[in-house]
C-alpha cells in the first residue's frame, strides 16, 4: 500500500519541476571506443541545454544486447530510449510492448531530415517505430594503384577485372563475399528482386533467378575468388591481389596502411538494364520503449540525437554516416570521402527487410548460395527449394485461428 | 473410536463429501458459465454497436459535419453507450466526440492531445492488422475490445474507405448489470436428496459392504447427474436467449442507424445488412444471424451443440472426481491415507518446504515445456492458449524424421545441412566424448605430477591450476573467443610469428570447433585434476611399495593399483562431466556461436537458437525433450553399466 521510495522522489520532482522537464532518461546502447564517446557527447549536449533533464548512458556488450531487450523491455524493467538495427525490428513489434510508435509525435520538419530510404527501414506495417539514426551499406573499395578510374557499369568492371586478374599469381580483378546472400543481395536488387512481396516471401522470383544466372557468369569469368570468405577478401585486398571490393564500412579499418584506396559507388548493371546496384542497407534506430515512463521527453532525446549537431558529433568523431541528410551539408562531413561515398551510394540502397520472418530467410538463402556458387544445383531449382521451406517456415509461424 | 469402523458411516460420510463435491463444483461451473455467457453477450452487444456506428460514419463521409452530426444523432438514441469518438488517421483528428470532456474549446473537430496518443496508436494498430490479415500475415485482432471497471468496455473498429482503414471508431459502453446467480434450491435438493435415499436404504442394507457402496454409488449417480442435466438444461435456454436478445438488439441497432442517417438526410442505399454486424475479434461475421439480423436457426443449433458438448464433457470430469472421492473414503482408502499422514507427521512436515519448491521449481516448468513441445507455439501465438496451437506429435516428426544430412555436390564434395538433427547430434557426441577424453587425461597426468612426492610448492601449483575453473566461465569463453580473432587474437599473432598468415579460425566448422575444444579443455581438466588428485592420496603407499618390492614397474604399478583405485572416483566424475559438457551452452554460444553458418551448434544451443532467433517456441521445447530423453537414457546405461563394473 506504501508507495515506493522511487514513485515519491518521482512525485517529488515532478511537482518542483512541472511535468514536461524533469526526466531521467536512460539509454541503452552496444558503442565501444570513439562511437561510445561521440554517443555519450551528443547526450550531454542534449541535457546542457535541458535543465532537470539527466540522460544516463549504459554500454550493454553487443552479444547479449538484443536478448536482453526482449528479456527487459515489456517487463517494465528496461531504458526509455535505446538503438539498435532495424533486423530485430519487427519481431519486437509483433511481440509487443516493446517500442512505442511514434506516428503521432512525427511532423513533416522531423520525416523530412531524414535520408527516405533510412525511415523507411524504421517503418513497419505503415507505422514508424523508431528514428532512424545511422546507416551501414556495402560501396565499391578499389585500389588505386590498380584501378585509375571506377568502373560505371558491369560491362567496364567485367572488363576491367578481367584485364586486372591473373589467376596463375592469385590475382583477381574484384573480390567480395558473393556467397552470403547479403553481398549478393546487392546485385540480386538490381533486377528488381526481393525476398519478401507484400509480406509474402518469394525468394524464387524470376529476378532473383537472373541475379544468380548473373554471378555464376561472373564465377565462370574467373575474375573473382573461389570460395570468398571475409579473411581471404582482406589478405587480398591489402596485398595488391583483389584490385576492387564490394564491402562495407566495416572494412576500412581491416585495410592495411600502405593500401591507397578509393572509395566509388556500385556499377550499374547491363543486364538489369542499367539499373544499378542496391546494397541491403542495415540503419540503426533510436527506439522509445512502450513502457517508458517518459516518452514525450524520450521522443525529444531521440529528436535531438538525430538532429543537426549531435549528427554531426557523431559523424566526425564517432565515425558514423547519420541518416540526417543535412549533416552532409556540413563542410566537414561533407569533405571527409569516406561519409561522403557511403552518403552517395545511400542513394541506391534499400533497407533490409525488417519482417520478423527475415530471421527464417538466412539460413535457406545460405544454403543457396552455397549450393548454387559450387554449381551443386541450378538457381531455379535452390531457389524453389529454398522458397518451399521459408514457405513452410512462414506458414508455421502464421497459423491462422 | 475403538473398534472397527462402520461400513456404512464411511459410506454416508464418503457419500456427503462426494456429493458435496459434485455438486458444488457443478453448481460453480454453471455460475462461472453464466458470467461468461453474461459477460460475452455484453461484449458481442457492444461489438454490434460499434460496428454499426463504424457503418454509420462509413456512410456519412467518414469525417466533416455530416459524420459527427450523424454521431450525434446515433449517441441519442443509446443510453448503454456512455461515450462514441471517431478518428481519423489521416491528420490525427479527432472528427467526433460525444465524451463530457470533449465539449466546448475542446470539441471536435481538432487534433487529438499529447495524452490522447493511445487513441491515435489504436487506429494505427488496427490499419496494420486490416492490412496485415489482408496479406496473409500472423492473424490480428481488427477489433479491439478493453474491459473497463465495472464490467464497462471499450472497443474500437477501423473506419475503411475503399478496403483502406483511414480512421477508427471507438464506443465506450456504460457498466452492465453483473449476471444472477444460479437458483441455490436445486443444488440444495440434488445434495441432501441422495443422503436421505441413502439414509433409507442403508439402514435396510445393515453392515454388508459390497451393497452398502453399490447403494452409495447410485445414490451419488441420482444426485450429480440430475444436477448435471438441470445444469445443461439452464446452460442451453440461457444460450436461446441471449441468442434473442442479441437479435433484438441486433434490429434496433439496425433502427437506430436508420434513423442517424435520416437525421442527416442520407438515403438507406444499398440496404443495411445488420447480421453481418455480429462479428467475431476478426471482423468476420460469426453467421449465426442471417444478413437481416434475425436468428439462424441452423447455426445456432450447430453452435449450442458444440457448447453442450464442452459442458457435458466438464459435468463428465466433476462426476468422475466426486465418484473417486465417495470410493476412496467408501472402502477406506482415505483413513489409510490419513493414517500414515498421522504417523509420519514430522517426516512430512520436513519435507514440505522442499516438495513445494520442487513442485514450483522443478516439475511446473518440466511439465509446461513438455506440454509446450505438442505445441505450435511461436511469436505470433505465444499469447494464446495451448490447447489451441496443440499440433500432437508433429514437432518430433519434424526433428526426428528428417534424415537429410547431406548431399553430394557436382563437384563430388559433401553439402551438409548444418540445421538437420542428426548434425547437430554428431556434433554434439563428438563434443562430449573429445571434451571429456581430454579433461580427463590432461587432469589425470597434471594430478600425477603434483602426486610426486617431496614436490615443492605443490600448494601453489594447485592452486594456479585449479584457477581455470573457478573463473566463471563465461569470462574464460570471451577471453578465449578474443584470443582466436582472425586479426586482434593471439593465437593468429603468435602464427604470424612464426610465419604463417594466421587462420580465420571461425570460417570452417573443423576450426571452428577447435577453438570450442580448446576452450572448453581448459575449463574442463582442474576439475577433473582436482578428483584425481583426491583420489590419489587415498591410495595407501604401502600398495607401491608392497608391488615395488615383487619388481613391478612404474607402469604396471599405474595399471594395477592407480586406475582401480581411482576408479570410484573417476567414473562418478565421468558421468558427471558428460552431462555437463553435453549441455555446456556458455562455451559453444559464446566462443564460436555456431559460427559458420550453424555448423559447430550443439543440441542446446541449437535449441536455444530455435527459440529465441527463429520465434518457434514448441519446436525449441520438442527439441529440449528430446535433448532430456537422450540424457535419461544416457544416465539409465551408465547406471547400469557402473553397477555391473562395481559387483564385479
Amino acid at each position: 500500500m506504501k508507495p515506493s521510495r522511487p514513485a515519491l522522489t518521482l512525485l517529488a520532482a515532478l511537482a518542483l519541476a512541472g511535468p514536461a522537464q524533469a526526466a531521467e532518461l536512460t539509454v541503452w546502447h552496444a558503442y565501444r571506443a570513439e562511437e561510445k564517446a561521440a554517443f555519450e557527447k551528443a547526450c550531454a549536449q542534449y541535457a546542457a541545454g535541458k535543465p532537470g533533464t539527466t540522460v544516463t548512458t549504459l554500454a550493454v556488450p553487443y552479444d547479449a544486447f538484443a536478448d536482453k531487450i526482449t528479456a527487459a523491455v515489456p517487463r517494465g524493467k528496461g531504458p526509455d530510449v535505446f538503438i539498435f538495427g532495424q533486423d530485430r525490428l519487427g519481431g519486437w513489434i509483433e511481440a509487443g510492448n516493446t517500442v512505442e510508435p511514434l506516428d503521432f509525435f512525427l511532423d513533416e520538419g522531423v520525416k523530412g531530415r531524414f535520408i527516405p530510404t533510412t525511415l523507411q527501414a524504421m517503418t513497419y506495417r505503415g507505422t514508424v517505430y523508431g528514428l532512424p539514426f545511422n546507416y551501414k551499406e556495402i560501396t565499391l573499395i578499389y585500389n588505386k594503384k590498380l584501378v585509375s578510374a571506377p568502373p560505371k557499369t558491369t560491362g567496364e568492371l567485367v572488363a576491367l577485372a578481367k584485364k586486372l586478374t591473373d589467376k596463375k599469381a592469385g590475382r583477381f580483378g574484384l573480390a567480395y563475399a558473393y556467397s552470403d546472400y547479403y553481398y549478393h543481395a546487392a546485385l540480386q536488387n538490381a533486377f528488381g528482386g526481393r525476398v519478401f512481396d507484400e509480406g509474402k516471401p518469394v525468394l524464387n522470383a524470376p529476378e532473383n533467378v537472373k541475379a544468380l544466372d548473373l554471378l555464376l557468369k561472373w564465377i565462370d569469368a574467373g575474375i573473382v575468388p573461389a570460395e570468398p570468405s571475409t579473411a581471404l577478401i582482406t589478405s587480398l585486398f591489402n596485398e595488391g591481389k583483389a584490385a576492387m571490393v564490394f564491402n562495407g564500412p566495416w572494412f576500412l579499418g581491416e585495410i592495411a596502411k600502405e593500401v591507397d584506396y578509393g572509395l566509388a559507388r556500385l556499377p550499374t548493371v547491363d543486364e538489369a538494364g542499367g539499373k544499378p546496384m542496391r546494397p541491403w542497407m542495415t540503419v540503426e534506430g533510436l527506439y522509445v520503449t512502450a513502457p517508458s515512463k517518459n516518452k514525450e521527453a524520450a521522443y525529444d532525446l531521440v529528436k535531438y540525437l538525430t538532429d543537426v549537431p549531435a549528427a554531426t558529433v557523431m559523424a566526425l568523431e564517432g565515425r558514423q554516416t547519420p541518416s540526417n541528410k543535412k549533416a552532409y551539408d556540413d563542410p566537414r562531413v561533407a569533405g571527409d570521402r569516406v561519409l561522403s561515398a557511403f552518403r552517395a551510394q545511400a542513394e541506391t540502397a534499400l533497407p533490409m527487410p525488417n519482417l520478423p520472418e527475415m530471421s527464417m530467410v538466412w539460413s535457406p538463402a545460405t544454403t543457396v548460395m552455397n549450393t548454387v556458387t559450387r554449381k551443386a544445383a541450378t538457381p531455379q531449382g535452390a531457389l524453389d527449394k529454398a522458397q518451399a521451406q521459408v514457405v513452410k517456415e512462414v506458414a508455421g509461424l502464421r497459423k491462422r485461428p | 473410536m475403538a473398534g472397527r469402523p462402520s461400513h456404512r458411516l464411511r459410506f454416508g460420510v464418503g457419500l456427503a463429501l462426494a456429493a458435496g463435491l459434485g455438486v458444488g463444483v457443478s453448481y460453480l461451473l454453471l455460475a462461472a458459465e453464466r458470467r461468461q455467457a453474461a459477460a460475452a453477450g455484453e461484449e458481442r452487444r457492444a461489438v454490434v454497436a460499434t460496428q454499426a456506428l463504424a457503418e454509420l460514419v462509413e456512410r456519412a463521409g467518414r469525417r466533416g459535419e455530416p459524420a459527427r452530426r450523424a454521431v450525434g444523432a446515433w449517441q441519442a438514441g443509446h443510453d448503454r453507450v456512455r461515450v462514441a469518438r471517431v478518428v481519423a488517421l489521416e491528420g490525427i483528428s479527432l472528427e467526433a466526440s460525444t465524451a463530457p470532456e470533449d465539449q466546448g474549446d475542446k470539441a471536435a473537430p481538432r487534433r487529438l492531445a499529447r495524452d490522447e496518443k493511445a487513441l491515435y496508436d489504436q487506429g494505427q494498430r488496427l490499419r496494420a492488422a486490416v492490412a496485415a490479415n489482408k496479406e496473409g500475415g500472423a492473424p490480428k485482432a481488427e477489433i479491439e475490445a478493453q474491459p473497463l471497471t465495472g464490467g464497462a468496455l471499450r472497443l474500437a473498429t477501423p473506419v475503411l474507405e475503399e478496403g483502406a482503414v483511414t480512421g477508427m471508431v471507438q464506443i465506450e459502453s456504460t457498466p452492465s448489470e453483473p449476471a444472477p446467480r444460479p437458483p441455490l434450491f436445486p443444488a440444495i435438493l440434488a445434495f441432501l436428496g441422495p443422503l436421505v435415499l441413502f439414509g433409507l436404504v442403508s439402514a435396510v442394507l445393515g453392515q454388508r459392504r459390497l451393497p452398502l457402496a453399490f447403494a452409495a454409488a447410485a445414490c451419488l449417480a441420482l444426485g450429480v447427474g440430475a444436477y448435471a442435466l438441470h445444469s445443461l438444461a439452464a446452460v442451453s435456454s440461457g444460450r436461446a436467449l441471449a441468442q434473442q436478445a442479441l437479435a433484438q438488439s441486433v434490429q434496433a441497432e439496425a433502427g437506430a442507424v436508420r434513423a442517424a442517417l435520416s437525421a442527416v438526410g442520407l438515403h438507406e442505399a444499398p440496404p443495411l445488412r445488420p447480421g453481418t454486424w455480429d462479428a467475431d475479434a476478426y471482423r468476420r461475421p460469426r453467421g449465426l444471424l442471417g444478413p437481416d439480423g434475425k436468428v439462424d436457426e441452423a447455426a445456432g443449433a450447430s453452435e449450442a451443440a458444440a457448447a453442450r458438448g464442452q459442458a457435458e464433457r466438464a459435468l463428465w470430469g466433476v462426476a468422475i472426481l466426486a465418484m473417486a472421492l465417495l470410493l476412496l473414503v467408501g472402502l477406506g482408502g482415505f483413513q489409510k491415507l490419513a493414517a500414515t499422514l498421522v504417523a509420519n507427521r514430522q517426516a512430512y512436515f520436513y519435507v514440505i518446504p522442499a516438495m513445494v519448491g520442487m513442485l514450483v521449481l522443478v516439475f511446473f516448468p518440466f511439465i509446461y515445456g513438455i506440454a509446450l513441445s505438442f505445441t505450435d507455439s511461436n511469436l505470433y501465438t505465444i499469447n494464446q492458449p495451448l490447447t489451441d496451437t496443440w499440433i500432437g506429435l508433429r514437432n518430433y516428426g519434424d526433428i526426428l524424421g528428417d534424415f537429410g544430412v547431406a548431399r553430394r555436390a557436382a563437384d563430388g564434395s559433401l553439402i551438409f545441412n548444418y540445421l538437420n538433427f542428426y548434425w547437430t547430434l554428431a556434433v554434439t557426441v563428438l563434443w562430449t566424448v573429445s571434451n571429456v577424453t581430454i579433461g580427463v587425461s590432461v587432469g589425470l597426468l597434471l594430478a600425477l605430477i603434483l602426486n610426486t612426492p617431496g614436490l615443492a610448492a605443490r600448494p601453489l601449483y594447485r592452486v594456479l591450476l585449479i584457477l581455470p575453473w573457478a573463473v566463471p566461465n563465461y569470462i574464460t569463453a570471451l577471453i578465449w573467443k578474443g584470443m582466436f580473432h582472425r586479426q586482434f587474437g593471439v593465437v593468429n599473432h603468435v602464427l604470424r610469428l612464426l610465419g604463417s598468415q594466421g587462420i580465420s579460425w571461425f570460417d570452417t566448422p573443423a576450426t571452428s570447433f577447435l577453438t570450442a575444444l580448446a576452450t572448453n579443455g581448459w575449463l574442463s581438466f582442474s576439475f577433473m585434476m582436482v578428483v584425481s588428485l583426491g583420489g590419489l592420496q587415498s591410495i595407501p603407499a604401502e600398495l607401491y611399495e608392497a608391488a615395488r618390492v615383487d619388481g613391478a614397474s612404474r607402469w604396471q604399478r599405474f595399471k594395477a593399483i592407480t586406475l582401480p583405485s581411482l576408479k570410484p572416483a573417476l567414473v562418478p566424475a565421468v558421468i558427471l562431466s558428460v552431462v555437463w559438457t553435453f549441455n555446456m551452452f556458455n562455451v559453444i554460444y559464446l566462443v564460436t556461436a555456431g559460427e559458420p553458418g550453424n555448423s559447430t551448434e550443439i543440441l542446446i544451443t541449437q535449441a536455444y537458437k530455435f527459440a529465441f532467433e527463429r520465434y518457434r517456441y514448441g519446436y525449441a521445447a520438442a527439441y529440449s525433450t528430446i535433448i532430456f530423453g537422450i540424457l535419461l537414457a544416457y544416465s539409465a546405461i551408465q547406471n547400469k553399466l557402473s553397477r555391473a563394473t562395481e559387483a564385479a
